[in-house]
C-alpha cells in the first residue's frame, strides 16, 4: 500500500463504512481462455488469478499477445462464443462466468464498466453524445425520469471536464476530438457508479498532452465513484503513477505480481527487469544502450514446457526448461494484500540491485566517427529554408469558396549535419508528417527550398538529378506491416531499390546478404514473406530496404511506435548502431519523447506548423524554455512510481485549435499556461505580436516565446501528493 | 519475378511453412473455404452441373434434333427421363445443351469482363487527372445506355451480325455492359492501394510508376477479382435467362435455359415438367454460385472471423 498518499479513495470509503475491508470486489481464479486459429487452438490466457480490492487500482502490464485484453474481455463476458473459457470470475462473490448474455447485461455497465482503447470507434456516429450517455442510464435505471437522466448526463460530462456540458449533450461524436471522445467514454462507463472500471489501454491512441488529461480524468472518476480500476496497458509509465498493484503478464500467464514499489524497485523476474530496462527515460540524460529482450514470445498454439520466458531469458538454465514455474511468494517480502510473487526459479538471484544491462548483455553505446567533430564543421546533408505548405480550406458544393488556409507547415528552416539525429516532436496535427512528406516529395514547385546533399529542389528538374537525390535519402515508415508489400519475399523487397539503380544480379544478391546481416536478420530468411516475421523483424527489413542504396540521410517516421516495448529497444539499439557504423544522419518524427531523448542529438518542437523551440536535446529537455515544451515534457509519464506521484504536471486545457481560428500573435496563446497567468497588459503582446525563434544567449536552444520564465497558471498544474 | 532459386533454401522454405507458425496463404484460403459447408456444397453442385452439361448427352440416347413421334408432350417416363416437348424432343437432351450454353456464356462473360475491368480500372487510377476523367466519363455513359434495347437490336439480326451464332452475339453484347461496375471498384481500390506505405516507399526509391502498378497494384487486387469472377458468372447467366425469356437473347436453333423456360411458361399447367425442370437447373446453377461466393468472401477476406471453434475437439486433432 502506498504510504505517501495520505488518504486514498479506498480508505475514505472504508472510513465511511461502505466496505468491509479485505473483501475483494472482483476476484478471478484460474482463468483460462482458448481460441481456435488457423494454427490450432491457442491457449491465450493460462491461469490468471487476482483479487481486486474496492477503490484500488490494479495495473495489468504486458506486451501485445500476452493475454491482458483477453482477460478483461473474459471478465466482461465479451468474448465470442467460439472461445473456451474456464475458471472463475466472481463479482462480490457472485460467479459471472457461464452467465447468459442477458444475465451478464445486468452487470455490464452497472457493476463492471469498461473504457475501450479506441475512442474514435467506440461511440456511435449517428447519435448525439447525450443520447448515448442517457442510453447507458436508461438500460440500468428504467424508472429514472427524463429530467433526472438529463441532469445526470450533464453532471457526468462536467465530471470528466467537458466545457459547457449542457450544450455539448446535443453534439455528435464527430464534433469532439479524440481526447474529448475518450472523456465521453469514461462518462458513459461511470454513469451507473460501477464498482469496477476496466480501462483497456485507454490512452494508447491519444497524444501525450491529451493522455495526461485523460489519465487525470480517470483519476477523478475513480475518486468520485470510489470504483476499483483495472488498468490494462503496455506502457510502464502510465501505470506507475496510478496503480496500487501491478500484474505483469507474459504468454498468457501472470509472471510477477506485487505492489508498484515491489515491481518497479525490486523486480524478481527477468522479464520485468528487462521491460523496465527497455524503456528509455525522458527525465535522465544517460547515454546508455537500452536493454534488448531478444526473440519473440512463445507460440501459444503449442503446449508450453518449462518457463515460457526461457527462450528469451539470459539467465536460463536447464532447470528452467523442465516444468513451468509457479507464481510463488518472493522471499523477503512482507505479507500484503497481494504479496510480491514471481514465477521464476531464480528470483532469489535478482534480489537487491540487479543490473538489467549486465544481465541482458546490453551492447555498449556505439560511438560515431562524427561524434568528436564540432557540429558546425560537419557537412550539411539536409537543409530546409522557409518551407511552407498551405492547404486551402474550401466550402460549397458546386462553386468552391475559399474560407481559410490550413498552414500545415509554415516557414520551417533547419538543417541536419552529418552523423546526427534530428527529431521533430509535437502533437498530431502539428505538421511533423507534412514536413517529412514535403522533404520526400522534392519538387521544384514547392514553396521554400529543400537542399539534400547539396542538390536543391529548385534546380533538380531532370530525372537524373532526382535519382541521385533519391540515393542520398531514404525513408523508414511507421507501420512495418503496411510498408512491405505482402506479396513480395524479403529478397524482392530488398532487391527493388537495387534493381532500380541498374545493379547486376550477382551484386544485388551479395548486397542483400550484407544487408540482412547488417540489420541482424538471418540471411537465409530472404525467401520468406513479410507475414512470416514479427513486427520488430519487419521493421528491420524496412530499415534494410532504406539502407540498400547507401543513403546519407534516413528519414524515420515514428519508427518504433508500432512496436512492443521489448522489441522497440532492439530496434532503437540497431538504429543507434547503424548511425555510428555507417555515419548516417537521421531525421526522425516521433511522438514518444523518451525515445526522442534517447536517440537524438537535436530536437525541434513543432506547434501548428511552426518550430517553437529547437536545440540540443539535453538543453531542450533539461531546461525547456517554451511553455509548450514544458507542458509536453511534463505530460510524459515516467516509469518511477515515487517520482510519478510527487512531480507536478502541467495539464494543458483543450486540444489543438482549429487552423481556422488560429491566433494572430503567438500560436500557443489559446492553451498557454503562462499566458493564462499573465496580467492583461502583457497578454496583449502575446496576442498581437509573433514571437521570433531566437536563442536567449549564445550557445543554447532557440525558442519562440516572450515570457519563457513566466509563472504557470495554477489551474493547469496538478500534483498528486 | 526475380527470386534466387536455391534448392536448399527451397527445402528450408517448405520446412518452415510446414513447421508451425507459418502457413501458406493459399492453404489458409483453402482451409477457410472448406470450413464453410455451404460453399463446399455450392462448389460440388456447380462442378456436378458442369460435368452434366459436358457429358449429360450419354445419359439419353436422344439428341435435341431428333423427334420422337411416339412420345409427344409426354411426362417423364423410362424412355425419356425428363419427358418430351410438345414437338417430341427429349427434354433431357435440351437441358444438357441449354445448361452448356448458359455455363459457357457465364464463364466467358464473367472472366473476360473481370479482365477488362481490371485493366481499365488500373489504368484510370494510375494515370489519374484528365485520363481518369475521360475514361470515367465513357464508363458513366455506358452505364446509362439502355442495355436491353441494344441487346434487342443486336440479336434481331440487323446489320452484318447475322452470321454469328446467337450465343456468341449475346456474349459480346453482355460483355459490353458487364464490366463497368467492377472497373469502378478496381479504380477506387487501386487508388487506395496507391496510398499504401509500400507504394510510397517504392515511389521514394524512384521506381517508375508503370513498374509500381504492375508489381504492387495488380497482384494486390487479385482477391477482389476472384470474387468478382464468380459474381460475374451469376450475373451473365441471369442476364441470358432474362433476355432469352423475353425473346431477345438466344434464338433457336440454339437452346439455353432461358429459352426453355420462356417457351414453357405458356403451358405450365399442361406440361409442368417443361417449365419446372429448366427452372430448377437454373436455380441450382445460380444458387450454387451464390453459395460459393459467401465462402470465397470468407476465404479471401483477411478480416474474416472464420476460425472455427475452440471447443471443437476435432479441430484440435486435425490441426495438430
Amino acid at each position: 500500500m502506498s504510504t505517501n498518499i495520505s488518504q486514498n479513495p479506498a480508505e475514505r470509503l472504508r472510513d465511511a463504512g461502505l466496505y468491509a475491508p479485505g473483501e475483494a470486489v472482483l476476484s478471478v481464479r484460474d482463468l483460462n481462455v482458448r481460441f481456435n486459429s488457423e494454427n490450432g487452438v491457442v491457449h491465450a490466457v493460462r491461469g490468471v488469478d487476482f483479487d481486486l480490492m474496492p477503490g484500488k487500482t490494479l495495473g495489468i502490464v504486458g506486451e501485445s499477445g500476452s493475454g491482458k485484453s483477453v482477460t478483461s474481455m473474459a471478465i466482461m463476458g465479451l468474448l465470442p462464443e467460439t472461445a473456451d473459457i474456464t475458471g472463475s470470475v466472481r463479482y462480490k462473490g457472485k460467479e459471472l462466468l457461464g452467465l447468459s448474455d442477458k444475465a451478464m447485461c445486468k452487470h455490464r455497465g452497472s457493476d463492471i464498466a469498461m473504457v475501450f482503447q479506441d475512442p474514435l470507434s467506440s461511440l456511435t456516429p449517428v447519435y448525439t453524445v447525450g443520447t448515448q450517455i442517457i442510453e447507458a442510464l436508461t438500460v440500468h435505471n428504467p424508472n429514472m425520469g427524463k429530467q433526472a437522466k438529463e441532469a445526470r448526463a450533464v453532471e457526468l460530462l462536467r465530471m470528466v471536464g467537458i466545457p459547457s456540458p449542457k450544450d455539448r449533450l446535443k453534439a455528435f461524436p464527430h464534433e469532439f476530438s479524440g481526447g474529448m471522445r475518450q472523456r465521453v467514454m469514461i462518462a458513459i462507463a461511470i454513469a451507473n457508479d460501477p464498482r469496477v472500471l476496466i480501462a483497456d489501454e485507454p490512452t494508447t491512441a491519444l497524444d501525450v498532452t491529451i493522455q495526461a488529461q485523460v489519465l487525470e480524468v480517470l483519476h477523478t472518476a475513480q475518486e468520485e465513484t470510489g470504483a476499483a480500476v483495472v488498468m490494462i496497458t503496455h506502457d510502464l509509465g502510465v501505470v506507475a503513477g496510478m496503480a496500487d498493484d501491478i500484474m505483469v503478464m507474459y504468454a498468457g500467464k501472470p509472471v510477477e505480481t506485487g505492489t508498484v514499489e515491489d515491481i518497479y524497485y525490486n523486480p524478481r523476474m527477468p522479464y520485468t527487469l528487462g521491460l523496465l530496462g527497455a524503456v528509455p527515460r525522458v527525465d535522465t540524460a544517460t547515454k546508455q544502450s537500452l536493454v534488448p529482450i531478444e526473440g519473440t514470445p512463445p507460440n501459444l498454439a503449442l503446449p508450453v514446457n518449462g518457463c515460457s520466458f526461457a527462450a528469451r531469458c539470459p539467465m536460463v538454465s536447464d532447470a528452467c526448461l523442465h516444468g513451468e514455474p509457479e507464481l510463488v511468494s518472493v522471499p523477503g517480502s512482507e505479507a500484503q494484500t497481494l504479496g510480491h510473487k514471481a514465477a521464476c526459479i531464480k528470483s532469489d538471484e535478482l534480489s537487491g540491485n540487479a543490473d538489467a544491462h549486465k544481465i541482458f548483455h546490453a551492447p555498449p553505446k556505439p560511438v560515431s566517427k562524427f561524434d568528436g567533430v564540432e557540429r558546425l564543421e560537419r557537412e550539411k546533408v539536409l537543409e530546409l529554408k522557409d518551407v511552407k505548405k498551405h492547404f486551402p480550406l474550401l466550402k460549397g458544393a458546386l462553386i468552391k469558396r475559399r474560407i481559410g488556409t490550413v498552414k500545415a507547415v509554415d516557414g520551417l528552416s533547419f538543417d541536419i549535419r552529418e552523423g546526427e539525429c534530428v527529431s521533430i516532436v509535437g502533437e498530431s496535427g502539428c505538421g511533423k508528417t507534412t514536413t517529412l512528406l514535403e522533404i520526400m516529395e522534392f519538387h521544384p514547385d514547392q514553396v521554400g527550398e529543400v537542399v539534400i546533399g547539396g542538390v536543391s529542389n529548385k534546380v533538380a528538374t531532370d530525372h537524373k538529378t532526382k535519382m541521385a537525390m533519391r540515393k542520398e535519402m531514404q525513408m523508414v515508415f511507421q507501420d512495418p506491416t503496411g510498408a512491405l508489400d505482402p506479396r513480395f519475399t524479403v529478397y524482392e523487397v530488398l532487391a527493388e531499390p537495387l534493381e532500380n539503380l541498374g545493379m547486376p544480379k550477382a551484386a544485388v544478391k551479395k548486397r542483400i546478404m550484407e544487408l540482412m546481416k547488417l540489420v541482424g536478420l538471418q540471411p537465409d530468411h530472404v525467401n520468406r514473406f513479410p507475414n512470416q516475421f514479427s513486427g520488430g523483424q519487419r521493421q528491420r527489413i524496412g530499415i534494410a530496404r532504406a539502407l540498400a542504396v547507401n543513403p546519407k540521410l534516413v528519414v524515420l517516421d515514428e519508427p518504433v511506435s508500432a512496436l512492443d516495448v521489448s522489441v522497440q529497444a532492439g530496434v532503437i539499439n540497431l538504429l543507434d548502431k547503424l548511425r555510428a557504423e555507417l555515419g548516417l544522419s537521421y531525421l526522425m518524427v516521433a511522438h514518444d519523447l523518451s525515445v526522442v531523448r534517447h536517440i537524438s542529438d537535436r530536437v525541434a518542437v513543432m506547434y501548428l506548423g511552426k518550430i517553437v523551440e529547437t536545440g540540443d536535446v539535453d538543453d531542450v529537455f533539461d531546461n525547456p524554455r517554451h511553455p509548450y515544451t514544458r507542458a509536453l515534457l511534463s505530460a510524459i509519464p515516467v516509469p518511477d512510481p515515487e517520482l510519478e506521484r510527487t512531480r507536478e504536471r502541467i495539464i494543458l486545457q483543450g486540444d489543438l485549435p482549429s487552423p481556422l481560428d488560429a491566433p494572430k500573435g503567438c500560436n500557443f496563446a489559446t492553451r498557454c499556461p503562462v499566458f493564462a497567468a499573465l496580467p492583461a497588459a502583457k497578454q496583449e503582446k502575446c496576442l498581437t505580436l509573433e514571437p521570433p525563434l531566437a536563442p536567449e544567449k549564445e550557445g543554447t536552444q532557440d525558442f519562440a516565446c516572450f515570457f519563457p520564465d513566466g509563472e504557470l497558471d495554477a489551474d493547469m498544474l496538478v500534483v498528486h501528493a | 519475378m526475380t527470386n534466387i532459386i536455391d534448392p536448399i533454401a527451397e527445402i528450408d522454405e517448405t520446412r518452415v511453412a510446414d513447421q508451425d507458425v507459418v502457413i501458406g496463404k493459399s492453404r489458409i484460403i483453402f482451409r477457410r473455404f472448406m470450413r464453410n459447408r455451404t460453399a463446399v456444397a455450392g462448389l460440388f453442385i456447380f462442378v456436378a452441373l458442369f460435368l452434366f452439361s459436358l457429358f449429360g448427352g450419354f445419359l439419353t440416347p436422344w439428341d435435341k434434333e431428333t423427334l420422337d413421334p411416339l412420345n409427344i408432350g409426354m411426362p417423364p417416363s423410362p424412355d425419356h427421363l425428363l419427358g418430351t416437348t410438345q414437338a417430341g424432343i427429349d427434354l433431357m437432351a435440351l437441358i444438357v445443351d441449354g445448361t452448356r450454353t448458359s455455363i459457357l456464356i457465364g464463364l466467358i462473360v464473367g472472366g473476360v469482363s473481370v479482365l477488362i475491368s481490371a485493366v481499365y480500372g488500373c489504368t484510370m487510377a494510375f494515370f489519374g487527372g484528365k485520363v481518369d476523367a475521360t475514361m470515367l466519363f465513357i464508363l458513366e455513359a455506358l452505364i446509362m445506355m439502355p442495355a436491353i434495347l441494344v441487346v434487342a437490336v443486336a440479336t434481331s439480326g440487323s446489320g452484318g451480325l447475322k452470321n454469328l451464332p446467337s450465343w456468341l452475339l449475346l456474349i459480346v453484347v453482355l460483355l459490353f455492359f458487364s464490366w463497368m461496375g467492377t472497373a469502378r471498384l478496381v479504380r477506387s481500390l487501386s487508388m487506395s492501394l496507391m496510398q499504401r506505405d509500400y507504394v510510397k516507399a517504392a515511389k521514394y526509391m524512384g521506381v517508375p510508376s508503370r513498374r509500381i502498378v504492375w508489381r504492387h497494384l495488380v497482384p494486390n487486387i487479385g482477391s477482389l477479382l476472384v470474387l468478382d469472377f464468380t459474381r460475374g458468372i451469376t450475373g451473365a447467366i441471369l442476364a441470358e435467362v432474362a433476355f432469352s425469356f423475353i425473346g431477345i437473347g438466344i434464338k433457336l436453333p440454339d437452346v439455353s435455359l432461358g429459352v426453355l423456360i420462356g417457351q414453357a411458361t405458356g403451358q405450365v399447367s399442361s406440361f409442368p415438367w417443361m417449365f419446372w425442370v429448366p427452372l430448377t437447373v437454373m436455380f441450382l446453377l445460380t444458387g450454387s454460385l451464390a453459395m460459393m461466393n459467401d465462402g470465397l468472401r470468407d476465404a479471401f477476406d483477411p478480416s474474416s472471423s472464420s476460425i472455427g471453434r475452440a471447443k471443437n475437439k476435432t479441430a484440435k486433432v486435425t490441426n495438430k
